[in-house]
Protein backbone atom coordinates (compact mmCIF):
# COMPACT_ATOMS: atom_id res chain seq x y z
CA UNK A 1 0.00 0.00 0.00
CA UNK A 2 1.49 3.14 -0.81
CA UNK A 3 1.54 5.72 1.38
CA UNK A 4 2.11 9.86 1.30
CA UNK A 5 5.09 10.60 3.82
CA UNK A 6 6.07 14.10 5.09
CA UNK A 7 9.34 14.40 6.09
CA UNK A 8 10.02 17.50 8.77
CA UNK A 9 14.02 18.32 8.30
CA UNK A 10 16.19 21.28 9.57
CA UNK A 11 19.45 23.07 8.28
CA UNK A 12 21.86 23.81 11.41
CA UNK A 13 24.87 26.07 11.34
CA UNK A 14 27.89 23.60 11.13
CA UNK A 15 28.79 23.70 14.70
CA UNK A 16 32.50 22.00 14.85
CA UNK A 17 33.10 25.30 12.62
CA UNK A 18 31.80 27.82 14.79
CA UNK A 19 34.49 29.63 16.40
CA UNK A 20 34.54 31.87 19.73
CA UNK A 21 35.17 35.08 20.16
CA UNK A 22 38.46 34.95 22.63
CA UNK A 23 37.79 38.54 24.19
CA UNK A 24 33.92 37.96 24.70
CA UNK A 25 33.26 34.77 24.80
CA UNK A 26 30.87 35.04 22.35
CA UNK A 27 30.33 32.22 19.33
CA UNK A 28 31.45 34.24 15.81
CA UNK A 29 28.44 33.12 13.40
CA UNK A 30 29.27 34.74 10.14
CA UNK A 31 30.15 33.24 7.39
CA UNK A 32 30.03 29.78 9.21
CA UNK A 33 27.80 27.12 6.48
CA UNK A 34 25.10 25.71 6.99
CA UNK A 35 23.89 21.65 6.66
CA UNK A 36 21.45 19.58 6.84
CA UNK A 37 20.75 18.75 10.63
CA UNK A 38 21.38 14.74 11.46
CA UNK A 39 18.73 13.22 12.86
CA UNK A 40 16.74 15.47 10.03
CA UNK A 41 18.55 12.53 7.73
CA UNK A 42 17.32 9.68 9.57
CA UNK A 43 13.84 10.94 9.10
CA UNK A 44 14.45 11.37 5.39
CA UNK A 45 16.48 7.80 5.21
CA UNK A 46 13.42 6.32 7.34
CA UNK A 47 10.58 7.57 4.82
CA UNK A 48 12.87 6.70 2.23
CA UNK A 49 12.96 3.06 2.94
CA UNK A 50 9.27 3.38 3.40
CA UNK A 51 8.40 4.40 -0.22
CA UNK A 52 11.24 2.04 -1.73
CA UNK A 53 9.24 -1.29 -0.20
CA UNK A 54 5.75 0.87 -0.41
CA UNK A 55 5.82 3.30 -2.98
CA UNK A 56 4.29 6.86 -2.08
CA UNK A 57 5.43 10.23 -2.57
CA UNK A 58 7.72 12.04 -0.03
CA UNK A 59 7.11 16.15 0.66
CA UNK A 60 9.83 17.40 3.08
CA UNK A 61 9.14 20.69 4.73
CA UNK A 62 11.84 22.95 6.10
CA UNK A 63 11.06 26.32 7.68
CA UNK A 64 14.16 28.60 7.73
CA UNK A 65 15.45 30.86 5.03
CA UNK A 66 16.32 30.97 1.50
CA UNK A 67 20.30 29.49 2.25
CA UNK A 68 18.21 26.44 2.44
CA UNK A 69 18.17 25.27 -0.62
CA UNK A 70 21.13 23.14 -0.77
CA UNK A 71 19.42 21.38 2.20
CA UNK A 72 16.41 20.52 -0.02
CA UNK A 73 18.68 19.67 -2.80
CA UNK A 74 20.64 17.03 -0.73
CA UNK A 75 17.08 16.07 0.50
CA UNK A 76 15.67 15.62 -3.15
CA UNK A 77 18.85 13.66 -3.91
CA UNK A 78 18.23 10.84 -1.24
CA UNK A 79 14.98 10.37 -2.25
CA UNK A 80 12.30 13.45 -1.45
CA UNK A 81 9.86 14.17 -4.24
CA UNK A 82 8.59 17.44 -2.87
CA UNK A 83 10.11 20.26 -1.55
CA UNK A 84 8.81 23.44 0.71
CA UNK A 85 11.18 26.06 1.99
CA UNK A 86 9.29 28.30 4.49
CA UNK A 87 11.08 31.29 4.95
CA UNK A 88 10.77 33.58 7.63
CA UNK A 89 13.05 31.53 10.66
CA UNK A 90 13.94 34.02 13.17
CA UNK A 91 15.67 31.85 15.69
CA UNK A 92 15.13 28.79 17.60
CA UNK A 93 11.04 28.92 19.12
CA UNK A 94 9.87 25.57 18.96
CA UNK A 95 6.36 27.05 19.63
CA UNK A 96 6.50 28.96 16.51
CA UNK A 97 8.64 26.36 14.66
CA UNK A 98 5.28 24.14 15.57
CA UNK A 99 3.17 26.48 14.35
CA UNK A 100 4.79 27.32 10.67
CA UNK A 101 4.98 23.48 10.19
CA UNK A 102 1.79 22.46 11.03
CA UNK A 103 -0.07 25.00 9.30
CA UNK A 104 1.72 23.81 6.00
CA UNK A 105 1.18 19.91 6.81
CA UNK A 106 -2.40 20.68 7.56
CA UNK A 107 -2.63 21.83 3.80
CA UNK A 108 -0.77 18.64 2.32
CA UNK A 109 -2.42 15.23 2.60
CA UNK A 110 -0.64 12.57 4.18
CA UNK A 111 -0.39 9.47 6.39
CA UNK A 112 2.35 9.79 8.34
CA UNK A 113 4.80 12.64 9.75
CA UNK A 114 8.63 12.03 10.50
CA UNK A 115 11.18 14.28 11.99
CA UNK A 116 13.99 13.69 14.69
CA UNK A 117 13.05 13.63 18.07
CA UNK A 118 15.76 16.30 19.46
CA UNK A 119 17.78 18.24 16.91
CA UNK A 120 21.83 18.86 17.42
CA UNK A 121 21.88 22.50 17.85
CA UNK A 122 18.94 23.82 19.54
CA UNK A 123 17.98 20.26 21.14
CA UNK A 124 15.07 21.26 22.98
CA UNK A 125 13.54 18.03 21.95
CA UNK A 126 9.39 19.97 22.09
CA UNK A 127 8.54 19.84 18.29
CA UNK A 128 7.63 16.04 18.17
CA UNK A 129 5.05 16.84 20.60
CA UNK A 130 4.07 20.01 19.74
CA UNK A 131 3.20 19.28 15.89
CA UNK A 132 1.32 16.03 17.69
CA UNK A 133 -0.76 18.42 19.60
CA UNK A 134 -1.65 21.02 16.98
CA UNK A 135 -2.63 18.37 13.88
CA UNK A 136 -3.92 16.26 16.61
CA UNK A 137 -2.61 13.19 15.18
CA UNK A 138 -0.89 10.53 17.56
CA UNK A 139 2.97 10.39 18.11
CA UNK A 140 4.94 7.28 18.28
CA UNK A 141 7.89 8.82 19.53
CA UNK A 142 11.77 8.50 19.15
CA UNK A 143 11.45 5.21 17.25
CA UNK A 144 14.76 3.07 16.32
CA UNK A 145 12.58 0.71 14.29
CA UNK A 146 9.55 1.17 12.27
CA UNK A 147 7.12 -0.79 10.30
CA UNK A 148 4.09 -0.45 8.34
CA UNK A 149 1.52 -2.12 7.76
CA UNK A 150 -2.50 -1.24 6.22
CA UNK A 151 -2.33 1.64 7.64
CA UNK A 152 -0.99 0.85 10.93
CA UNK A 153 2.93 2.19 12.41
CA UNK A 154 4.49 0.11 14.62
CA UNK A 155 7.51 0.99 16.38
CA UNK A 156 9.77 0.39 18.63
CA UNK A 157 10.84 3.20 21.36
CA UNK A 158 14.02 3.55 22.81
CA UNK A 159 13.54 5.18 26.56
CA UNK A 160 16.06 5.45 28.88
CA UNK A 161 15.39 2.20 30.65
CA UNK A 162 13.34 -0.15 28.50
CA UNK A 163 12.13 -0.16 24.98
CA UNK A 164 8.66 0.05 24.24
CA UNK A 165 6.87 -1.54 20.93
CA UNK A 166 4.24 0.47 20.11
CA UNK A 167 1.16 0.93 17.25
CA UNK A 168 -1.17 3.89 16.53
CA UNK A 169 -3.73 4.36 13.26
CA UNK A 170 -2.35 6.35 10.24
CA UNK A 171 -2.42 9.57 10.27
CA UNK A 172 0.17 9.38 12.64
CA UNK A 173 3.51 11.68 13.60
CA UNK A 174 6.49 9.57 14.47
CA UNK A 175 9.80 10.91 16.02
CA UNK A 176 13.04 8.71 15.11
CA UNK A 177 15.93 8.47 17.18
CA UNK A 178 19.53 8.04 15.50
CA UNK A 179 19.82 4.46 16.07
CA UNK A 180 17.00 3.95 13.58
CA UNK A 181 19.02 3.54 10.26
CA UNK A 182 22.19 5.06 8.73
CA UNK A 183 21.65 7.13 6.53
CA UNK A 184 22.64 6.48 2.66
CA UNK A 185 25.12 8.80 0.52
CA UNK A 186 23.14 9.60 -3.15
CA UNK A 187 24.98 8.63 -5.71
CA UNK A 188 26.61 11.55 -8.07
CA UNK A 189 23.84 11.19 -10.91
CA UNK A 190 21.07 11.92 -8.35
CA UNK A 191 22.94 14.59 -6.72
CA UNK A 192 22.94 16.54 -10.41
CA UNK A 193 19.61 15.85 -10.58
CA UNK A 194 18.07 16.91 -7.89
CA UNK A 195 20.25 20.11 -8.00
CA UNK A 196 17.71 20.67 -12.10
CA UNK A 197 14.08 19.87 -9.55
CA UNK A 198 11.75 22.49 -8.39
CA UNK A 199 11.55 23.74 -5.24
CA UNK A 200 8.54 25.52 -3.67
CA UNK A 201 9.65 28.61 -1.27
CA UNK A 202 6.88 30.40 0.65
CA UNK A 203 7.03 32.68 3.44
CA UNK A 204 5.85 31.79 6.78
CA UNK A 205 2.01 33.98 7.59
CA UNK A 206 2.99 33.47 11.40
CA UNK A 207 4.88 35.99 13.09
CA UNK A 208 8.17 35.42 14.93
CA UNK A 209 8.63 36.06 18.81
CA UNK A 210 11.15 35.12 21.06
CA UNK A 211 10.72 32.60 23.57
CA UNK A 212 13.04 34.06 26.15
CA UNK A 213 14.98 37.34 26.19
CA UNK A 214 18.43 36.52 25.72
CA UNK A 215 20.57 37.74 28.36
CA UNK A 216 23.98 36.28 27.72
CA UNK A 217 25.39 33.85 25.27
CA UNK A 218 28.88 33.20 25.98
CA UNK A 219 31.13 30.10 25.89
CA UNK A 220 31.68 28.53 29.06
CA UNK A 221 34.50 29.12 30.93
CA UNK A 222 37.17 26.80 30.43
CA UNK A 223 40.14 27.44 32.89
CA UNK A 224 42.05 24.43 31.43
CA UNK A 225 45.71 24.68 32.34
CA UNK A 226 46.19 23.69 28.89
CA UNK A 227 49.94 21.88 29.15
CA UNK A 228 50.89 19.66 26.33
CA UNK A 229 53.40 17.64 26.22
CA UNK A 230 54.91 16.22 22.73
CA UNK A 231 57.68 14.30 24.29
CA UNK A 232 55.75 11.30 25.07
CA UNK A 233 57.92 10.09 28.07
CA UNK A 234 58.10 13.42 29.70
CA UNK A 235 54.25 13.95 29.51
CA UNK A 236 53.46 10.21 30.58
CA UNK A 237 55.42 11.15 33.76
CA UNK A 238 54.14 14.33 34.78
CA UNK A 239 50.34 12.75 34.09
CA UNK A 240 51.50 9.63 36.12
CA UNK A 241 52.32 11.98 38.83
CA UNK A 242 48.72 13.88 38.53
CA UNK A 243 46.94 10.79 38.74
CA UNK A 244 49.03 8.91 41.17
CA UNK A 245 48.12 12.14 43.60
CA UNK A 246 44.70 11.84 43.07
CA UNK A 247 44.21 7.96 43.56
CA UNK A 248 46.49 7.95 46.78
CA UNK B 1 5.40 28.20 45.45
CA UNK B 2 3.73 25.20 44.65
CA UNK B 3 5.64 22.70 42.11
CA UNK B 4 4.53 19.99 39.73
CA UNK B 5 7.42 17.65 38.98
CA UNK B 6 6.96 14.80 36.36
CA UNK B 7 9.46 12.61 36.05
CA UNK B 8 9.94 8.65 34.78
CA UNK B 9 13.57 8.50 35.87
CA UNK B 10 14.52 7.92 39.44
CA UNK B 11 17.92 9.56 39.50
CA UNK B 12 16.07 12.36 37.80
CA UNK B 13 13.44 12.65 40.49
CA UNK B 14 15.65 12.59 43.08
CA UNK B 15 18.14 15.43 42.04
CA UNK B 16 15.06 17.43 41.04
CA UNK B 17 13.66 17.23 44.93
CA UNK B 18 17.12 17.57 46.01
CA UNK B 19 17.37 20.99 43.91
CA UNK B 20 13.94 22.22 44.92
CA UNK B 21 14.01 21.65 48.78
CA UNK B 22 13.55 25.00 50.57
CA UNK B 23 12.35 26.49 47.29
CA UNK B 24 8.35 25.96 47.55
CA UNK B 25 6.15 22.64 47.91
CA UNK B 26 6.62 20.11 45.77
CA UNK B 27 4.39 17.46 44.20
CA UNK B 28 6.15 14.41 42.19
CA UNK B 29 4.22 12.48 39.86
CA UNK B 30 6.42 9.46 38.58
CA UNK B 31 5.88 6.83 36.49
CA UNK B 32 8.17 4.56 39.04
CA UNK B 33 6.66 2.48 42.42
CA UNK B 34 9.76 3.12 44.59
CA UNK B 35 9.55 3.46 48.16
CA UNK B 36 12.91 5.87 48.16
CA UNK B 37 11.46 8.44 46.54
CA UNK B 38 8.85 9.17 49.34
CA UNK B 39 12.10 10.56 51.40
CA UNK B 40 13.09 13.54 49.69
CA UNK B 41 10.42 15.76 51.01
CA UNK B 42 7.90 15.75 48.82
CA UNK B 43 4.54 17.15 49.80
CA UNK B 44 3.10 14.10 47.90
CA UNK B 45 4.14 11.32 45.55
CA UNK B 46 1.27 10.50 43.28
CA UNK B 47 2.97 7.03 41.02
CA UNK B 48 1.17 7.16 37.71
CA UNK B 49 -0.03 3.40 36.71
CA UNK B 50 -1.66 2.45 33.62
CA UNK B 51 -1.13 3.93 30.33
CA UNK B 52 2.70 5.01 30.05
CA UNK B 53 2.26 6.76 26.64
CA UNK B 54 3.16 10.93 26.35
CA UNK B 55 -0.26 11.78 25.10
CA UNK B 56 -1.94 10.07 28.07
CA UNK B 57 0.37 11.28 30.81
CA UNK B 58 0.05 14.65 29.82
CA UNK B 59 -3.40 14.93 29.39
CA UNK B 60 -3.91 13.43 32.92
CA UNK B 61 -1.46 16.13 34.55
CA UNK B 62 -2.77 18.78 32.60
CA UNK B 63 -5.58 18.68 34.71
CA UNK B 64 -4.12 17.35 37.69
CA UNK B 65 -2.50 21.17 37.08
CA UNK B 66 -5.78 22.90 36.65
CA UNK B 67 -7.08 21.67 39.95
CA UNK B 68 -4.49 21.97 42.22
CA UNK B 69 -2.81 25.15 41.23
CA UNK B 70 0.51 24.41 40.49
CA UNK B 71 2.72 27.16 39.91
CA UNK B 72 5.15 25.76 37.73
CA UNK B 73 6.27 22.31 36.29
CA UNK B 74 9.43 20.45 36.72
CA UNK B 75 10.06 18.00 33.98
CA UNK B 76 12.85 15.15 33.92
CA UNK B 77 14.26 15.35 30.43
CA UNK B 78 14.18 11.60 29.21
CA UNK B 79 12.24 11.08 25.85
CA UNK B 80 8.99 10.49 27.47
CA UNK B 81 9.53 13.94 29.82
CA UNK B 82 10.01 15.87 26.48
CA UNK B 83 7.04 14.60 24.82
CA UNK B 84 5.22 15.18 27.63
CA UNK B 85 6.30 18.87 27.98
CA UNK B 86 5.32 19.63 24.41
CA UNK B 87 1.66 18.96 25.48
CA UNK B 88 1.52 20.52 28.69
CA UNK B 89 2.74 23.30 26.50
CA UNK B 90 0.56 23.50 24.29
CA UNK B 91 -2.78 22.10 26.21
CA UNK B 92 -1.44 24.69 28.85
CA UNK B 93 -0.95 27.52 26.57
CA UNK B 94 2.12 28.11 28.92
CA UNK B 95 5.43 29.11 27.94
CA UNK B 96 8.37 26.57 27.95
CA UNK B 97 11.94 26.27 28.52
CA UNK B 98 14.05 23.32 27.78
CA UNK B 99 16.94 21.39 28.75
CA UNK B 100 17.92 23.86 31.70
CA UNK B 101 20.36 23.17 34.29
CA UNK B 102 19.45 26.02 36.55
CA UNK B 103 16.92 27.76 37.19
CA UNK B 104 16.04 30.74 39.69
CA UNK B 105 12.20 31.75 39.99
CA UNK B 106 11.42 35.93 40.76
CA UNK B 107 7.74 36.02 41.22
CA UNK B 108 6.62 35.80 37.22
CA UNK B 109 10.17 36.20 36.28
CA UNK B 110 12.63 33.04 35.42
CA UNK B 111 16.44 33.07 34.88
CA UNK B 112 17.21 30.23 33.54
CA UNK B 113 20.49 28.20 31.97
CA UNK B 114 20.63 25.90 28.95
CA UNK B 115 23.50 25.24 26.50
CA UNK B 116 22.88 26.25 23.27
CA UNK B 117 24.79 25.59 19.41
CA UNK B 118 25.01 21.94 20.68
CA UNK B 119 26.79 22.36 23.72
CA UNK B 120 29.28 25.47 22.62
CA UNK B 121 27.12 28.25 24.61
CA UNK B 122 25.47 28.88 27.77
CA UNK B 123 22.37 30.46 27.03
CA UNK B 124 21.79 32.72 30.52
CA UNK B 125 17.68 33.54 29.56
CA UNK B 126 14.92 35.39 31.12
CA UNK B 127 11.18 34.82 30.63
CA UNK B 128 7.31 34.05 32.34
CA UNK B 129 7.61 30.25 31.16
CA UNK B 130 6.12 28.21 33.44
CA UNK B 131 6.95 24.65 32.09
CA UNK B 132 11.18 23.36 32.08
CA UNK B 133 12.79 20.01 31.23
CA UNK B 134 15.93 19.87 33.79
CA UNK B 135 18.87 17.65 32.30
CA UNK B 136 20.70 14.80 34.28
CA UNK B 137 23.17 16.44 36.65
CA UNK B 138 21.29 20.02 38.43
CA UNK B 139 21.93 18.64 41.45
CA UNK B 140 23.43 16.01 44.08
CA UNK B 141 20.78 13.71 45.33
CA UNK B 142 20.15 14.29 49.21
CA UNK B 143 17.48 12.70 50.90
CA UNK B 144 15.64 14.62 53.37
CA UNK B 145 14.21 11.11 55.45
CA UNK B 146 10.66 11.55 56.43
CA UNK B 147 7.91 9.85 54.49
CA UNK B 148 5.87 11.66 51.97
CA UNK B 149 2.37 10.44 51.72
CA UNK B 150 1.53 8.77 48.70
CA UNK B 151 -1.26 7.68 46.08
CA UNK B 152 -1.20 6.03 42.57
CA UNK B 153 -3.34 6.77 39.35
CA UNK B 154 -5.00 4.72 36.83
CA UNK B 155 -3.99 6.35 33.45
CA UNK B 156 -6.76 6.07 30.46
CA UNK B 157 -5.58 4.41 27.56
CA UNK B 158 -5.25 7.40 24.60
CA UNK B 159 -4.62 6.90 20.66
CA UNK B 160 -1.42 4.77 21.24
CA UNK B 161 -0.84 1.29 21.93
CA UNK B 162 1.97 -0.12 23.78
CA UNK B 163 2.42 -3.46 22.75
CA UNK B 164 5.44 -4.65 24.69
CA UNK B 165 7.86 -3.73 27.17
CA UNK B 166 11.06 -5.09 27.19
CA UNK B 167 13.73 -4.09 29.93
CA UNK B 168 17.43 -2.85 28.36
CA UNK B 169 20.04 -4.45 29.68
CA UNK B 170 20.42 -2.87 33.78
CA UNK B 171 23.06 -0.28 33.82
CA UNK B 172 26.59 -1.55 34.24
CA UNK B 173 28.68 1.33 36.24
CA UNK B 174 27.60 4.67 37.72
CA UNK B 175 30.09 6.89 35.94
CA UNK B 176 28.79 9.72 37.74
CA UNK B 177 30.01 8.37 41.20
CA UNK B 178 33.27 7.28 39.34
CA UNK B 179 36.30 9.07 40.57
CA UNK B 180 38.13 8.34 37.35
CA UNK B 181 37.11 7.90 34.31
CA UNK B 182 38.84 6.27 31.14
CA UNK B 183 37.00 7.59 28.58
CA UNK B 184 37.85 6.01 24.68
CA UNK B 185 36.97 7.03 21.37
CA UNK B 186 37.29 6.70 17.71
CA UNK B 187 41.21 7.20 18.22
CA UNK B 188 40.81 3.55 19.83
CA UNK B 189 40.64 2.26 16.04
CA UNK B 190 39.05 -1.13 17.07
CA UNK B 191 36.94 -2.77 19.30
CA UNK B 192 39.79 -5.21 20.44
CA UNK B 193 41.25 -2.02 21.48
CA UNK B 194 38.94 -1.88 24.95
CA UNK B 195 40.92 -4.94 26.27
CA UNK B 196 44.26 -3.15 25.54
CA UNK B 197 43.01 -0.47 27.80
CA UNK B 198 41.31 -2.39 30.49
CA UNK B 199 44.84 -3.01 32.59
CA UNK B 200 44.97 0.85 32.74
CA UNK B 201 41.58 1.17 34.04
CA UNK B 202 42.20 -1.40 36.64
CA UNK B 203 45.41 0.18 37.62
CA UNK B 204 44.37 3.56 38.17
CA UNK B 205 40.91 2.15 40.04
CA UNK B 206 38.67 3.75 37.19
CA UNK B 207 35.80 3.56 35.66
CA UNK B 208 35.59 2.90 31.67
CA UNK B 209 33.11 5.31 29.47
CA UNK B 210 33.01 6.05 26.03
CA UNK B 211 32.33 8.99 23.28
CA UNK B 212 28.88 8.69 21.45
CA UNK B 213 30.56 6.93 18.13
CA UNK B 214 32.07 4.12 20.30
CA UNK B 215 29.35 3.51 22.02
CA UNK B 216 26.28 4.32 19.75
CA UNK B 217 27.78 3.82 15.98
CA UNK B 218 30.59 0.80 16.77
CA UNK B 219 29.06 -0.43 20.01
CA UNK B 220 32.11 -1.41 21.25
CA UNK B 221 30.87 0.20 24.23
CA UNK B 222 27.29 -0.32 25.81
CA UNK B 223 24.93 2.76 25.36
CA UNK B 224 25.61 3.45 29.61
CA UNK B 225 29.01 4.44 29.30
CA UNK B 226 28.28 6.91 26.89
CA UNK B 227 29.53 9.80 28.05
CA UNK B 228 28.38 12.97 25.77
CA UNK B 229 25.90 15.22 25.96
CA UNK B 230 23.46 13.82 25.15
CA UNK B 231 24.41 10.43 27.39
CA UNK B 232 25.30 10.39 30.65
CA UNK B 233 27.23 13.73 32.25
CA UNK B 234 30.05 13.31 34.66
CA UNK B 235 32.28 15.03 37.06
CA UNK B 236 35.36 12.71 37.84
CA UNK B 237 38.47 13.82 40.01
CA UNK B 238 39.95 12.78 37.01
CA UNK B 239 38.98 12.22 33.24
CA UNK B 240 41.19 10.88 30.94
CA UNK B 241 40.40 10.75 27.12
CA UNK B 242 42.15 8.74 24.88
CA UNK B 243 41.79 9.34 21.17
CA UNK B 244 38.95 11.73 21.61
CA UNK B 245 39.10 14.39 19.02
CA UNK B 246 36.28 16.45 21.99
CA UNK B 247 33.46 17.27 19.82
CA UNK B 248 31.03 19.92 21.62
CA UNK B 249 28.43 16.80 21.81
CA UNK B 250 31.12 15.05 24.23
CA UNK B 251 32.81 18.16 25.96
CA UNK B 252 29.30 18.75 27.60
CA UNK B 253 29.57 16.07 29.23
CA UNK B 254 32.63 15.78 31.10
CA UNK B 255 33.19 19.81 31.15
CA UNK B 256 32.70 19.46 34.95
CA UNK B 257 35.63 17.59 35.24
CA UNK B 258 37.99 18.13 38.02
CA UNK B 259 41.35 17.26 36.16
CA UNK B 260 41.03 16.48 32.38
CA UNK B 261 43.78 14.72 30.65
CA UNK B 262 44.21 14.14 27.17
CA UNK B 263 45.85 11.76 24.49
CA UNK B 264 45.53 12.34 20.93
CA UNK B 265 47.57 11.37 17.66
CA UNK B 266 46.61 15.06 16.01
CA UNK B 267 48.12 17.99 17.72
CA UNK B 268 45.08 20.30 16.56
CA UNK B 269 42.14 18.24 18.32
CA UNK B 270 39.87 20.59 20.45
CA UNK B 271 40.16 17.92 23.36
CA UNK B 272 43.66 19.89 24.20
CA UNK B 273 41.56 23.16 24.82
CA UNK B 274 39.38 21.22 27.00
CA UNK B 275 42.25 19.40 29.07
CA UNK B 276 44.69 20.17 31.75
CA UNK B 277 47.35 17.94 30.94
CA UNK B 278 47.46 16.60 27.26
CA UNK B 279 50.01 13.93 25.48
CA UNK B 280 50.33 13.97 21.65
CA UNK B 281 50.68 10.63 20.76
CA UNK B 282 49.59 7.19 19.76
CA UNK B 283 47.26 5.91 22.82
CA UNK B 284 48.66 2.43 22.20
CA UNK B 285 52.29 3.47 23.00
CA UNK B 286 51.23 6.56 25.17
CA UNK B 287 49.17 4.35 27.49
CA UNK B 288 51.75 1.54 28.48
CA UNK B 289 54.00 4.84 29.11
CA UNK B 290 52.23 6.44 31.66
CA UNK B 291 51.21 2.45 33.15
CA UNK B 292 55.46 2.55 33.58
CA UNK B 293 54.90 5.49 35.55
CA UNK B 294 52.86 4.40 38.09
Amino acid sequence: MPYNIIVLIKQIPDLELIKVNPSTGEPILDGVPYRFENLSKNAVETAVRIKEKNGGKITAILFGNDKATQVMKEAYAMGVDEGFIITGYQESNPIITARVLSEKIKQIPHDMVILGNQSADSMTGLLPGMVSSLINEPLLSSAVSLEVNNRTAKISSGTEREVLEMEAQMPVVISVAQEINEPRFPPVMQIIAAGRKKINIESSQIKSESMTKLVSRKAPKSDRKRIVFEDVDKGAQEVAKVIKEVAR
Amino acid sequence: MKFMIFSDASDLSKQIMTYLRGKGDFFLYTTEDRPELLSYGATKVTVLKGDQTPESLSSFLSSEFKSNGFDSIFIASSVIGRDVASYLAQSLGLKAVPEIYDVSINGSNVKTKRYGLGGKVVLEEESDAKIFTFIPGISDDNPSGGNSPSESKEIQKGRVTITAVKPKKGREVDLEKASIIVSVGRGLGKKEGIQQIEPFVKMVKGELAGSRPVCLDYKWLSEDRQVGYSGRKVKPKIYIALGISGQIQHIAGMRDSKIVIAVNKDKSAPIFQEADYGIVGDLYQVVPKIMSYL
